[in-house]
């Protein structure tokens, strides 16, 4: 590839540029939480004088980020294992199970695919509310598991289908139910896919507001990113504050990518590539 | 789903038990074993099945069937096409639509950007793995997250316009201007999602066959000339993957940055349907009225999500 060695370097200065861009937006960001509110007014880009904690605490404080922050992961990780567990059955049955209907089944779940939550909302909070599940938490979950549940099948099926079948049949001659071939093979061999699933489920039910904002109305059940939505009415006038409330909510995320980052991309490709 | 869950337990209880039996005990394990083996897939679907349907494709009939009736007063009473009627008459709906062509317009540009950029990062720019890590985290924050930062850098009196000013353009409204604010919601939107479908273009390039490229450079291809008779060729199917993923994203995950950034306005110039659905549904108390737009939005998914489905099968068939 020699002949496209000299642009090469002619190429990297937009990249660069391009990633100045990426990533200057939430340096900005952060360092404006550092700032008084003075500093700001003053001086817009100026670095902050000291790495100060106070803005933090009092969006932490005042609109009650610390609650909102339990409430989003106790509802992540409650729709996360739900998601895995009816996902890795789903799959392991669509793939190397026979039986009658199996492609029908396969189908309706793909379907399903291509149902967005915009789509169906105002029927689904009807049936929530019919249900009482409205304001609840498994009213949540269940609208959560229900949002990600094809996509979980369909890339747990793809996955399953690498396996081969002589090693259910394997399993099967040694006098395992298909129960037990389920939870003694098709859920280690499947750790590295549920990993990857798993982490995307979770940034997805994460970044979620739409659908948190339609079954979650009070107040005390808010989920951060609904938190986040709030701060704006808040401190319309104490930007660095808002800066700080926008900081709380981004550092999960960021901590989970700078450590997962290639089972994220890798989930990413595999719903492209085996799609 | 409850009442499944036991079962499985126990059925696997059992097998526990039965596992050292010789294979010859298959026949003596009796009818009830074998009965419970042939429904394992179905009970091993079940709570999925149930879930998908009940809260998937159920509210998907009643919808389309909610948008024929009537709001306030005439709850639950047929009113045919009315609904649909005041949709269309809506100036709010008719902005969201002409919103939607405008999204499909800049669909090009939004594929094109990361292609070329997954492109460079394909041919080794220097430093083309930072960059890859560094375009990809925008794609993994919440639109909330996205649009709050923006509000900050795109406000009236904020850094984007101090910066302009000190180089001598005036202030624009950025968010304020009827004209100008929905070209930089879907700028933002494009921001902080360049990077999902640069790691799909990635994942296409991993499959491309790199004697290709070794041959087109032999022949003394230019970078252009390879982009286009090699590399697009290759990866049609990513690249149509690539179309359908960021016009449905378009369509279904902005609702996060108009609500934060523009809420719709200013003047209702940044309406998309997704946020009129919301709007009628829970604002303005008008859960028929949203339905039928629903409905609409879904005759436009559909259309997309069709021309996905026979690119899945075809991806299933294949591989």
């Amino acid at each position: 590839m020699s002949r496209v060695r000299p642009s090469r370097w002619l190429l990297a200065l937009p990249m660069a540029l391009l990633a100045l861009a990426t990533i200057y937006p939430l340096v900005f960001t952060a360092n404006v939480a550092m700032k008084t509110r003075r500093e700001y007014v003053l001086d817009r880009f100026s670095l902050a004088d000291a790495l100060r904690g106070e803005n933090i605490a009092t969006a932490w404080n005042t609109v009650d980020m610390g609650r909102y922050l339990a409430n989003s992961v106790g509802t992540v990780t409650a729709s996360v294992v739900l998601l895995l567990l009816f996902g890795s059955m789903a799959g392991f049955a669509l793939s190397q199970l026979r039986f009658r209907g199996s492609s029908v089944l396969f189908l309706g779940c793909l379907a399903a695919l291509f149902v967005p939550f915009q789509v169906i909302m105002v029927p689904l909070n009807r049936i929530m509310a019919d249900a009482g599940l409205v304001d609840t938490y498994p009213g949540l979950v269940l609208a959560y598991v229900a949002q990600f549940l094809p996509f979980t099948i369909f890339l747990m099926t793809s996955y399953y289908r690498t396996i081969p079948t002589e090693i259910v049949d394997a399993a099967r001659i040694d006098g395992n139910s298909v129960y037990g071939v389920y939870r003694r093979i098709m859920l280690p061999l499947g750790a590295p896919a549920l990993l990857s699933v798993g982490i995307l489920n979770a940034l997805f039910c994460w970044n979620d507001v739409l659908i948190a904002l339609l079954l979650m109305p009070s107040a005390e059940h808010r989920t951060l990113m609904v938190g986040v939505t709030s701060l704006r009415g808040q401190y319309s006038a104490d930007i660095p504050s808002f800066a700080s409330g926008v900081l709380i909510a981004a550092i999960p995320v960021l901590v989970v990518y700078l450590f997962l980052q290639r089972q994220i991309a890798d989930g990413v490709a595999a719903g492209s590539t085996k799609g | 789903m409850t009442s499944v869950r036991p079962v499985v337990a126990g059925r696997t209880d059992r097998a526990r038990h039965q596992r050292p039996a010789p294979p010859g005990a298959t026949a003596r394990r009796g009818r009830g074993a074998r009965r419970s083996e042939r429904l394992a897939p179905y009970v091993l679907l079940a709570p999925a099945v149930l879930i998908i349907v009940l809260l998937r494709l159920w509210p998907l009939l009643l919808g389309v069937n909610f948008s024929f009736t009537g709001d306030g007063d005439r709850d639950g009473t047929m009113v045919g096409l009315d609904n649909y009627r005041e949709l269309l008459a809506d100036p709010l709906f008719r902005g969201a639509l002409r919103n939607v062509g405008l999204l499909v317009l800049l669909l090009p540009v939004a594929v094109a950007i990361p292609g070329l950029l997954a492109t460079f990062i394909y041919l080794r720019v220097p430093g083309h793995r930072f960059y890859r890590s560094v375009y990809f985290f925008p794609a993994v924050l919440s639109p909330v997250i996205v649009g709050a930062i923006f509000n900050l850098l795109l406000a009236f009196d904020g850094p984007l316009n101090t910066v302009l000013g000190g180089v001598g353009i005036g202030p624009t409204d950025w968010l304020g201007d009827p004209d100008v604010a929905m070209f930089v919601v879907v700028g933002v939107h494009v921001w902080a999602t360049f990077g999902m479908a640069l790691v799909v273009f990635l994942a296409g390039f991993a499959t491309l066959d790199a004697t290709l490229l070794d041959a087109a450079r032999v022949d003394g291809a230019s970078l252009p000339q390879t982009i286009r008779h090699v590399i697009v060729p290759s990866l049609s199917r990513t690249i149509q993957f690539v179309f359908v993923t960021t016009m449905i994203g378009m369509l279904t995950s902005m609702f996060g940055l108009l609500y934060v950034m523009t809420s719709g306005g200013p003047e209702g110039s940044t309406y998309l349907p997704e946020y009129y659905i919301w709007i009628q549904q829970g604002q303005m108390n008008r859960p028929a009225l949203a339905s039928a737009a629903s409905t609409v939005l879904f005759g436009v998914m559909l259309v997309v999500g069709l021309l996905q489905i026979s690119l899945l099968r075809r991806g299933v068939r294949e591989a």
